[in-house]
């Protein structure tokens, strides 16, 4: 019940993030809509390895060693999820970087100055 | 009886943090989204994390600590945005003030 | 035109967003790598938390990859906007007095940055016992970076320093590496070091060395990508 609640807001993020980046015009929020379907696509990896009634897989006082393998959610997808989380920043940066070069060369933020071939 | 209230209390905290997205999508300037989206959101997360303290009274101490990181740092945080917001005016475009007390009090808007 | 090929990309996204949500039901056990792994990591490496287990020696080829990425972008951005690019000159020529921050900030910044500092650190060391490692203390070291960028606005990061402090730790992960080839299973095998008393601070082999490296090459990172976007 849980984690359907989470699977479909991420989903719903990815799919505002996808619309945000095809429809703007403006640079900055182009790059808002990337860092939103971003973070869509990490709540979804993280709420595919839910198991029933599970705790997260740290060994403390909710999760003692020898009932580990019955009780723990599964945490392969959280490791790839931190490694996700650290390049979306890093690839977000960069685009930042981008957008205030472009800025610098025409004094203007809307990607239709950069377009050079219409559709 | 312990688990509805706190379920009341973090529902109406909920209430609060989506008036505070409403407020800064509808409000026509700078500063007064930086006033809805700051008032609204503190206490928004103040009222979902006593809420959650209602509920599993263990954590409370825990939840006390993080309600005071989020009283300390949030208001800061919006008087340094709402700053910025009032001294870049001119290049931002100009805003509407009734009553100017900051240039009154410091001289060049300070 | 354009506009109805956007609502027929999205409306069939959404048919197939929405085949995945309804068709998902929750797994009642672990899938066998994920049972293994939670089993393997408290037994043999010694450590409380799986995830970081995972990250720090089962899969730490795939985090050396990972800073390597890291490396590549603060170099990208030291590029696209250091000193000798156009936008760095333009930037450079027009840069004027930065304006004072207000008492209330400088205030604030006074009792928040130690407390951010120790938590970034406690992030770091506690990796293997509860949620952190060394990812996370390097983002929050990099935001306690940018408070006081925020409060004391000409102060200047030292760029040449944390970029060789950075390499160093680069360097040491690699040297780690080694000797876990040379000592143990292979190469950044954490059994180099000792397992020690499961649950204390100096324990999980070359775990918390990793993190500690791995925070402070992060934190450096990110501050200098922080420093660079002044201006």
């Amino acid at each position: 019940m849980i984690s359907h609640a989470v699977l479909v807001t991420g989903l719903l993020l990815l799919l505002i993030g996808i619309w945000g980046m095809l429809t703007q015009r403006d640079i900055l929020r182009i790059i808002v809509g990337f860092a939103l379907m971003g973070t869509g696509s990490h709540i979804v990896i993280v709420a595919v390895g839910y198991v029933a009634n599970g705790t997260a897989p740290i060994i403390d006082g909710a999760l003692t060693v020898t009932e580990a393998a019955e009780r723990a959610v599964d945490p392969v997808p959280s490791a790839l999820a931190v490694t996700a989380i650290v390049i979306g920043l890093a690839v977000t940066a960069v685009m930042l970087a981008f957008a205030i070069r472009l800025h610098a060369a025409k004094k203007t933020l809307s990607i239709d100055a950069f377009a050079d071939s219409k559709w | 009886m312990t688990d509805l209230v706190g379920s009341v209390i973090v529902f109406i905290g909920a209430v609060f943090l989506f008036s505070a997205g409403l407020g800064m999508f509808r409000m026509p300037d700078a500063l007064t989204r930086i006033h809805a989206g700051t008032k609204a959101t503190t206490l928004g997360n103040t009222l979902v994390l006593v809420g959650i303290a209602i509920y599993e009274p263990d954590w409370s101490l825990k939840l006390l600590v993080i309600v005071y990181f989020v009283l300390m740092t949030n208001p800061i945080s919006s008087h340094a945005l709402a700053h910025a917001a009032y001294t870049l005016r001119g290049r931002l475009g100009a805003s509407l003030f009734l009553a100017d007390d900051a240039e009154r009090e410091h001289g060049r808007g300070r | 035109m354009r506009r109805a090929a956007i609502v027929g990309l999205l409306l069939a996204l959404g048919v197939i967003f929405a085949t995945v949500a309804l068709n998902y039901r929750e797994r009642t056990s672990l899938p066998p790598l994920a049972e293994a792994y939670v089993e393997m990591v408290p037994r043999e490496l010694g450590a409380l938390n799986v995830i970081t287990g995972i990250l720090l020696a089962y899969r730490a080829f795939d985090t050396l990859g990972e800073v390597a990425v890291l490396f590549m972008v603060a170099a990208g951005i030291g590029l696209l906007l250091g000193a000798g690019s156009k936008a760095g000159n333009a930037a450079e020529l027009q840069r004027e007095e930065p304006e004072p921050s207000t008492e209330i900030v400088r205030n604030g910044a006074d009792i928040m940055v130690p407390l951010i500092a120790l938590f970034a650190i406690y992030i770091v060391l506690h990796g293997h016992l509860g949620p952190g490692g060394g990812f996370q203390g390097g983002a929050v070291i990099a935001s306690c970076v940018l408070l006081v960028l925020i409060a004391k606005p000409d102060y200047r990061v030292k760029l040449t320093q944390l970029s060789v402090m950075e390499s160093l730790a680069g360097v040491s992960i690699v040297l780690v590496g080694i000797a876990g080839l040379v000592f143990a299973g292979g190469f950044l095998d954490s059994r180099v070091l000792p397992a020690g008393n499961f649950g204390s601070l100096v324990s999980a082999g070359a775990i918390p060395i990793l993190s500690i490296l791995l925070g402070t090459k992060v934190g450096c990172e990110l501050s200098v990508i922080i420093e660079r976007f002044r201006a």
